[in-house]
């Protein structure tokens, strides 16, 4: 599937990253991974949400199904990321 | 961006996979760095939630009048939209009706206009109070508004096109798109009953003006006491359905646990019965003797009957009164005076409505952070 999806322009990796700069996020590994989150929307959509393990998994493959270029490979160190920073230590 | 974000871009290959989501990327100029989203102009009092899709909430204490000014009325959207040329906007009418109809602004204009002023909250108004935290925009108090609207009824639309007997939904699209031809449009439907009712309008005018871009124009749905998605903005096509719209955004998004069976879900429609209270402000530090706390009420589908006020942190309740100007779905003032003495204080109001609801102390959490309307309190040091 991954192969077929069609490679970025320059132009709009610029348009992405500034789009990530909407709030400022920890630059720790993994954090260059919410590029594929600001295509489709801001950076305070993902970061103001806080879930345990389950809840960030279904997130990101929701947002998966719905287009969001993650592949399966990179979803694990995003969940990663997202879980060290916003984690909801009650939360699923 | 720096050249190592653009380097690593590039070494992994970043990929898209639509042009579709490389459209939607320049609706609006991209923001400057910084700790926060830049603010929206004429609306730089709004706490930005979110900046793409637009996500603005008010802070309570600037909800002080009864028809919030357009500067502090919070806006909530799914996906944006881009503005429309008013001469090539028109909207369909189709689905279970007899005659198909395509109207333009003039057409709907021809019909008999009423005004009326609505409270419009956001289902999920208060998410962030829930424990677990909930998924979605993380609203405090302030997505919550009351305007004057004038419009049509949208039982006058219909029957132009001649709803069939079968028709028993009717569901509102606007011309705002999701970013991939993946995710699911915003399409919300109302039962027919509230479709038909006399309230259930396509607004064309906010405030006396016609409706900005921003809040939905050039016509907006208004469907009086329901949940604020419900009020679908930039309509450009009604369906009418025989069964509830079967899409995202009625049977996953917009729905809560059943009470009698939580292991379904049902699609949000009324409103719960809520209070806030605007003044005094969390924190406020006040002289001994008399103070009016006073805020908003409101109560969706159903009718306030009473809002009782505790300045003891919910140990003794004293009845408050509802005082000033109000219309059937819209907000009611409330004020309570008090002879406030030296010490900490905890205010809060509760609400009641004609439907046998009272406002609760405490809110079991649902997936999605909707229905909160637990009594809001506030603490005050009076010295």
């Amino acid at each position: 599937m991954w192969r077929s999806v069609v490679a970025l322009a320059a132009g709009l990796a610029t348009v992405a990253a500034a789009h990530a700069q909407d709030v400022e996020i920890p630059k720790t590994p993994g954090w260059e991974l919410i590029m594929r989150c600001v295509i489709c929307h801001s950076v305070e959509i993902a970061v103001q949400q806080r879930f345990g393990p389950q809840g960030w998994s279904e997130t990101l493959d929701r947002m998966i199904k719905y287009g969001a270029p993650i592949p399966p490979e990179d979803k694990a160190q995003l969940m990663t990321y997202l879980l060290r920073h916003y984690r909801d230590p009650n939360g699923r | 961006m720096s050249h190592e974000t653009e380097a690593t871009l590039s070494r992994r290959g970043f990929l898209i996979a639509t042009g579709a989501a490389l459209a939607t990327t320049t609706l609006r100029p991209a923001p400057t760095a910084g700790q926060t989203p830049p603010p929206v102009p004429g609306k730089e009092k709004l706490i930005v939630r979110s900046s793409r899709p637009l996500n603005l909430e008010a802070r309570v204490t600037d909800l002080t009048a009864y028809h919030t000014p357009e500067s502090v009325f919070f806006v909530r959207n799914n996906y944006d939209a881009a503005p429309v040329d008013l001469a090539q906007w028109s909207l369909k009418i189709e689905g279970e009706v007899d005659g198909p109809v395509v109207l333009r602004l003039d057409d709907l204009k021809k019909l008999p206009a009423f005004t009326q002023d609505v409270t419009l909250e956001c289902a999920g108004n208060g998410r962030s109070f829930h424990q677990p935290r909930a998924s979605g925009i993380q609203w405090e108090h302030g997505a919550v508004g009351t305007q004057q609207f004038k419009g049509v009824r949208l039982a006058d639309v219909l029957a132009l096109a001649r709803l069939r007997p079968g028709a028993q939904h009717v569901a509102f699209d606007g011309f705002d798109k999701p970013p991939t031809p993946q995710a699911p449009d915003f399409i919300r439907s109302v039962p027919l009953w509230k479709a038909l009712a006399p309230h259930t309008m396509l607004a064309l005018e906010m405030g006396g003006q016609p409706i900005s871009h921003l809040h939905g124009g050039p016509v907006r749905a208004i469907v009086p006491g329901f949940v604020g998605s419900a009020s679908v903005k930039w309509l450009e096509r009604i369906m009418a359905l025989t069964e509830e719209f079967n899409g995202f955004y009625m049977k996953s998004n917009y729905t809560a646990p059943r009470v009698d069976n939580d292991k379904e879900v049902y699609s949000l429609q009324s409103l719960e019965v809520k209070s806030i209270i605007v003044s005094p402000a969390e924190g406020a530090k006040l002289a001994p003797g008399r103070v009016t706390a006073w805020g908003w009420a409101w109560a969706g589908e159903g009718e306030l009957t009473g809002i009782d006020v505790s300045t003891d942190g919910g140990k003794t309740w004293t009845a408050g009164k509802f005082v000033g100007t109000w219309d059937r779905y819209s907000w009611r003032k409330w004020e309570h005076a008090w002879d406030a003495a030296a010490g900490s204080h905890t205010i809060m109001a509760r609400a009641t409505d004609s439907l046998g609801r009272v406002q609760p102390t405490s809110r079991a959490s649902n997936r999605l952070g909707y229905r909160w309307n637990v009594i809001h309190a506030v603490k005050v040091d009076v010295a």
